[in-house]
């Protein structure tokens, strides 16, 4: 009998080796020496440096205001992100999946975008924000399509959306689609029956039974929107000045661009991971509850 | 009757509407990519008068398009290979092993999922120079293997459980052992699953733009998508070669697209499904 027991644990090890020794290489130990790291004044190169504690937390929540900017622009990103991605996904589906001969067309087009890597769509997008519009508003004299979609802070913010939504819709509403094939017919049909009219039958009916896809898709997007980072740099760059620095690219710049401080860029890296786990547990615990079973 | 044919019409022009605007920036790319600068300037909307392919015979020769691609189909196929192979066995085995040891390794994979990649980057870097992997393709390749198995042994690991024990079972008693029954039997038989896994990480690697740039210091082994940053940053305002640069880098996966559809969207749906 121990010799079974033991076999087991040998073959159970056996099978998962190739995959622990991969990933242990070059997630799990960068994972945890990047915490290590986040508690001292590595410069990345020094080979001496010295344990400073919670310093560079300190550091950067207290006397750091280009990262504070970074943190709420991104923030900022993430809230508005949330809400017009996935109504937006959800309304495309529902819209698509009404219209049987259309369906498959539409899913194609809405879903291409996504296809295209997100920092050639940030380029192409440069070309359109940059070059384009301004044409089209001087031809046509509606001076809304010729403001400075790149240049002003407020509007690139939305410039930043807009490319963001355009790549990224395409995917929730593949989900939403998927979860909305799976509420039966019936049920529907049963409520028009009873005399609900379509958007009575969408709320009452439809969105209960979809609440999983909806609360994937917020994980998704959730999780997705914190690590925004070729859009932005893409587009703006994180300017004009920082004004549209997002928390990955201070991270970036921190470690790779300006002053080499590895230490006290791991310790920003540490504080997106924290938010990143508060928000998505917050989210999965509120949504959990409202689920129910088909 | 006339109202629902009303509702029909309006959703019918709001989808339109939303494909103009989807479709919009890569109709524009691609007929501006066929002109030259003058010609742009004076509209960017009008088709080309004369089809200009010098700036993709120029963008074909600056990007090193050939090699560039090369290297993103090298680094793709190690990528995938490995992630597939690794993931599916240790997905399999932990499906079918109770015990503590087996639910805590399953967890370790799993829980990293939530780890954002820039937390990571800077001492990945510093572990990939460590081990002289930084600046070789066949060592990104190894990196993608790495971060791209927990999401893999989540989706192998439930796809498992709808597979009979039965079936290795009498494999075993045919006198194969584990590994052998897990190769002629089991992967087989996980095929749709290997099919999602494959497109999903074949589109997050050939995509990928943060993690080659930090890894790759040469321009010889650039992958597409870094060659074409590249390009963007010195060629700033010359928009014929860029636009014809991103159209060529994008026609790869938009052929993917045209012939694997049907799996991509599965694919999503399945990985979320699961997710």
């Amino acid at each position: 009998m121990p010799f079974k027991i033991y076999k087991k644990y040998v073959m159970l090890l056996a099978f998962t080796a190739p995959a622990l020794i991969f990933y242990a290489i070059f997630l799990l130990i960068p994972t945890i020496s990047g915490m290590y790291y986040s508690f001292t004044d590595w410069n990345g190169l020094n080979p001496n440096y010295s344990f400073i504690g919670l310093g560079n937390f300190v550091e950067s929540l207290k006397e750091d205001p280009d990262f504070l900017n970074s943190l709420w622009f991104t923030l900022k990103y993430v809230l508005v992100m949330i809400v017009l991605q996935n109504v937006l996904a959800l309304a495309l589906a529902v819209l698509i999946e009404s219209r049987t001969r259309t369906k498959g067309f539409f899913r194609t087009i809405f879903f291409m975008p996504n296809m295209i890597s997100t920092i050639i769509s940030a380029f192409m997008w440069t070309f359109v924000f940059s070059s384009v519009l301004p044409q089209i508003a001087e031809k046509t004299t509606i001076a809304f399509l010729g403001q400075s979609w790149l240049g002003d802070p407020k509007v690139s913010f939305f410039s930043i959306i807009i490319v963001s939504l355009w790549n990224g819709v395409g995917y929730m509403m593949i989900i939403y689609l998927a979860a909305l094939q799976g509420v039966p017919q019936s049920l529907k049909e049963a409520a028009i029956i009873d005399g609900a009219n379509a958007f009575q039958t969408l709320r009452s009916v439809t969105m209960p039974m979809i609440t999983h896809a909806i609360t994937i898709c917020f994980f998704l997007t959730l999780n997705g929107a914190f690590k925004v980072y070729e859009v932005v740099y893409g587009l703006t760059g994180g300017g004009p000045g920082r004004s549209t620095q997002v928390i990955t690219m201070n991270i970036y710049e921190e470690a790779f661009s300006n002053n080499f401080r590895y230490g006290y860029a791991s310790a920003k890296s540490v504080i997106l991971f924290a938010i990143v786990l508060i928000f998505t547990l917050i989210q999965l615990r509120v949504m959990k509850k409202r689920e129910v079973e088909a | 009757m006339r109202l629902k044919k009303a509702n029909s019409l309006l959703i019918t022009l709001i989808l339109c509407v939303g494909a103009v605007v989807s479709f919009f920036p890569i109709y524009m790319a691609v007929i501006n990519s066929f002109k030259t600068q003058g010609e742009m300037f004076a509209s960017f909307t009008t088709l080309p008068t004369k089809l200009h392919y010098e700036n993709y015979s120029q963008a074909f020769h600056q990007t090193h398009l050939l090699n560039s691609a090369l290297n993103s189909t090298i680094i793709s196929f190690i990528g995938i290979g490995g992630i597939v192979i690794c993931s599916a066995l240790a997905g399999y085995k932990l499906s079918r092993t109770q015990g503590k040891l087996s639910g805590a390794i399953f967890f370790l994979f799993v829980a990293s999922m939530l780890v954002p990649f820039h937390s990571i980057m800077i001492p990945l870097t510093r572990m990939a120079k460590d081990l002289s992997v930084q600046g070789s393709t066949y060592g990104l390749a190894l990196i993608y293997i790495g971060l791209g198995v927990n999401m893999a042994i989540f989706l192998y690991h439930g796809f498992v459980k709808s597979i009979p024990r039965e079936l290795e079972e009498s494999a075993q008693m045919d006198g194969c052992n584990e590994f052998q029954t897990f190769f002629r039997i089991i992967f087989p038989l996980l095929l749709p699953i290997t099919v999602t896994i494959a497109i999903l990480d074949f589109l997050w690697i050939w995509n990928d733009f943060l993690l080659p740039l930090l890894m790759l210091t040469d321009v010889n082994h650039y992958t597409l998508i870094l060659s074409t940053n590249m390009l963007f940053g010195e060629y700033n305002k010359d928009w014929s070669l860029i636009l014809a640069a991103l159209v060529l880098t994008s026609i790869p996966v938009i052929l993917i697209y045209a012939f694997f559809q049907k799996f991509i969207m599965e694919g999503i749906a399945e990985g979320a499904v699961k997710g």
